[in-house]
């Protein structure tokens, strides 16, 4: 898991419960990375302004401070990628964080693979060269020229569509990371669209046939994973 | 007939009146002229008339008048005990008590009509404000037998019930002013027919059964009935009984029985709705706290499942440490169980939502087939050793569906196939468009040993399970019940039948997304 010389990550994880957080703790310990832990929002803070880690894990329900406000702190001054640990029943809060600046989230109760794999390419984004939506974004075989309007899979052109195009930049800008349905309508199609979520549905479902009909293997089918309910990643390679 | 002798009896009352009224007058002229030798007393007749007219109305005032005009010239004018005249100066006299007689007699009659009409529209006025005011402050039901009382009163009547339908055809009585429930088989009653705009109401006689009927067996009684209506429905009735000599009830009275009518049935249709808000108000708050208690369920359920499968993660983490480890095995089955709990207790709760009507679906046009491939890509580590195979065209239109509730039935009809069906074995997800082009249907049928041909209309039951061959049931038993559920709420349907394959089949029909929206 570690490299030889590159420091291993640091991860900050805030999770009130106590075993669920030393459980956690042990198990990303296990998987190589440096972890720190605290039990409240503030403590969490401190920690944050302490520690500057490479990846922070939340748990939206804390005792003292509302999750997104954790958020919105973190966010007013990194990019450090957020990766929240959600109850499931609390869907709303869990966009909400999303839309606020949260990259990512597992639902509880979440395997440790899965949350490995979500650390993983979430890291992987943050480390490579930021994706800035203006010249050449790749993700795997797949990659898309912003200033001549190209994409290609595997080399193959695939025709898209102005806004097919506008819908698979997003998410490629975001890769690894998941773009709610608010997000996708109010990037492509503005404000007043982001309460019309199958707007997404009926693009994201075309770019998908698309890249279906010029890749043999069936790889691609997977590039774009959906979260009913909530939004699309597209998926890094090696995820 | 009855009625007649209402007029004649109050006909010869004014006759008598006329005629007493003559005689005194007469009498106080005589003793004027003759002791108190007053030269013309005729003005006396003027007491005779204004005293008719105050009691008796305008025309024995004016019959008076022309009566104190023959007595006068009969008794009083020379000559004498003849109707000649021969100073023409006593023709003025005996017009101008003639003239004077009328007119006076006509103003006071009109003095006493017009303060007999305001003296009962008081009376309607009185007896509609007592029956809002019992309606404002009661319960309706508990208003209408002080209101029965009231319009009694006001309106003369002998007796007052109120029969209300209730949704029946037949009307109950719920208030009465008289005692006893004697009821004929069928009545002649007059119906009050209303009219809409100016024209006046009017009573027409009907005979027709209907309830409910107080007993009118006393011949000197007549029926009347006001239907209570409200918003267009007939929802009731005031009857009364009247004694036939007051003949119809007057316009007033009539006004009254109509305007406590219309009362009662805005009264009934408010306290209606308010029984039907009160009921939607219950149920929403049920609801809630239905819905509070599953989340908290969920949520204390969860949280130990995610440690538990976090310290198995743990475990696993250290046995890759070091390799061959006798932890990897145990941690996986931690792990993959504690995975089957959460699987539990999501259906369940599903379960538990349907059934207290808190699933909410959010319904969106979906693809079909990206969402079997983004559930199929999901459940991979479950499904290794099974031979999938998925045939749904991507030119079926987008079905209307809730998307987590489409994972979530998608899940399930795989989970169940995956654990009705041995290694190797075949499982097939099919999509097609439906023969009228308004559904779209999901087969997921397998290769596995079936079930009874008997227990196929029992599947979707809840906790519903099918031994074969003697081996234990396996599943839960409440799979199939959340995919019936969900796809319900959602406006879709489900099925079983026989696979071709050899298995079972399951098919659940989504309406199709009738929205077109352009693309590009």
């Amino acid at each position: 898991m570690t490299s030889g010389s590159a420091p291993a990550p640091g991860l900050l994880l805030i999770e009130d419960d106590e075993d669920l957080s030393a459980s956690l703790a042990d198990a990303l310990a296990a998987h190589g990375y440096r972890v720190r832990t605290a039990a409240t929002g503030q403590d969490g803070l401190v920690a944050w302004e302490a520690a500057r880690p490479d990846l922070v894990l939340l748990d939206l329900g804390l005792p003292d401070l509302d999750g997104t406000a954790v958020i919105r702190r973190i966010r007013r001054d990194a990019i450090t990628p957020i990766l929240i640990l959600s109850a499931r029943h609390l869907e709303a809060d869990r966009i909400r964080a999303l839309d606020l600046g949260a990259d990512d989230y597992v639902t509880k109760p979440f395997g440790v693979g899965e949350l490995m794999a979500r650390i993983r390419a979430l890291l992987r984004r943050s480390a490579g060269p930021a994706a800035s939506g203006e010249g050449r974004i790749e993700v795997g075989p797949l990659v898309l020229d912003v200033p001549s309007h190209q994409v290609t899979l595997d080399g193959r052109p695939v025709e898209l569509t102005p806004r097919e195009f506008e819908v698979l930049k997003v998410l490629m800008t975001h890769a690894g990371r998941l773009v709610t349905h608010g997000r996708l309508l109010r990037a492509v199609w503005g404000t007043a669209y982001s309460d019309e979520p199958h707007y997404g549905h009926v693009y994201v479902s075309q770019i998908r046939r698309k890249l279906a009909a010029v890749d043999p293997t069936g790889a691609a089918r997977g590039l774009i994973v959906a979260e009913p309910g909530v939004g699309y990643r597209v998926r890094a390679p090696g995820d | 007939m009855d009625l007649a002798s209402v007029p004649l009896r109050r006909l010869s009352i004014s006759a008598a009146a006329v005629v007493v009224a003559l005689a005194l007058a007469t009498g106080l002229v005589a003793a004027l002229e003759s002791i108190v030798l007053v030269p013309n007393a005729s003005a006396a007749y003027l007491l005779a008339v204004i005293g008719l007219a105050v009691a008796r109305g305008t025309w024995a005032a004016a019959v008076g008048a022309i009566g104190s005009f023959l007595a006068y010239n009969f008794l009083f004018v020379h000559p004498v005990r003849t109707f000649d005249v021969v100073d023409p100066g006593e023709w003025l006299n005996l017009l101008l008590l003639l003239v004077v007689g009328l007119v006076v007699g006509r103003l006071a009659g009109l003095q006493r009509d017009r303060a007999a009409v305001a003296e009962l529209q008081a009376r309607e006025a009185g007896g509609l404000f007592r029956v809002s005011r019992l309606l404002a402050t009661n319960d309706s039901r508990d208003a209408l037998p002080m209101i029965v009382a009231v319009l009694r009163d006001e309106t003369r009547m002998g007796r007052v019930w109120i029969g209300l339908t209730g949704g029946t055809p037949l009307e109950s009585v719920v208030a009465d002013t008289g005692i006893g429930v004697d009821r004929p088989d069928s009545t002649r009653h007059q119906l009050l027919r209303r009219t809409a705009g100016e024209a006046p109401a009017e009573w027409v006689g009907m005979h027709a059964p209907v309830g409910p009927r107080r007993t009118i067996r006393d011949p000197a009684m007549s029926a009347h009935r006001v239907v209570i209506e409200a918003g267009g429905r007939s929802l009731g009735s005031i009857w009364s009984l009247r004694p036939r000599a007051l003949g119809h009830p007057t316009r007033e009275e009539t006004r009254l029985l109509a305007g406590a009518a219309d009362q009662i049935g805005q009264a009934l249709e408010r306290d209606r709705l308010r029984a039907e808000a009160t009921g939607l108000e219950v149920a929403r708050q049920s609801d809630a706290l239905k819905s509070a208690l599953l989340d908290t369920v969920s949520h204390d359920l969860r949280t130990p499942l995610a440690t538990i499968r976090a310290a198995a993660g743990a475990l696993t983490g250290v046995a890759g440490e070091s390799a061959g480890s006798a932890l990897a095995g145990p941690a996986a089955v931690i792990d993959r169980q504690a995975q089957y709990l959460d699987r539990l207790v999501t259906n369940l709760l599903d379960l538990s939502r349907a059934e207290a009507g808190s699933l909410r679906p959010d319904l969106q046009p979906i693809s079909l087939d990206d969402a079997v491939a983004d559930t199929v890509d999901r459940l991979q580590p479950v499904l290794r050793d099974r031979a999938l195979s998925t045939d749904i065209p991507a030119a079926l239109p987008p079905v209307l569906v809730d998307e987590v509730h489409l994972a979530a039935i998608v899940t399930n009809l795989l989970e169940n196939a995956i654990a009705h069906t041995a290694a190797g074995s075949p499982i097939v997800v099919r999509g097609a468009l439906s023969d009228d082009d308004r559904s779209v249907r999901l087969v997921v049928e397998d290769g596995g040993p079936g079930v009874p041909d008997e227990a196929l209309g029992r599947l979707f039951e809840k906790f519903y399970r099918v031994t074969t061959g003697g081996g234990p049931a396996r599943g839960s038993g409440i799979g199939l019940a959340v995919v019936r559920s969900l796809a319900e709420a959602g406006g879709g349907r489900v099925a079983a039948r026989r696979s071709g394959l050899g298995g079972l089949a399951i098919e659940v029909e989504f309406p199709v997304a009738s929205a077109a929206l352009e693309t590009g």
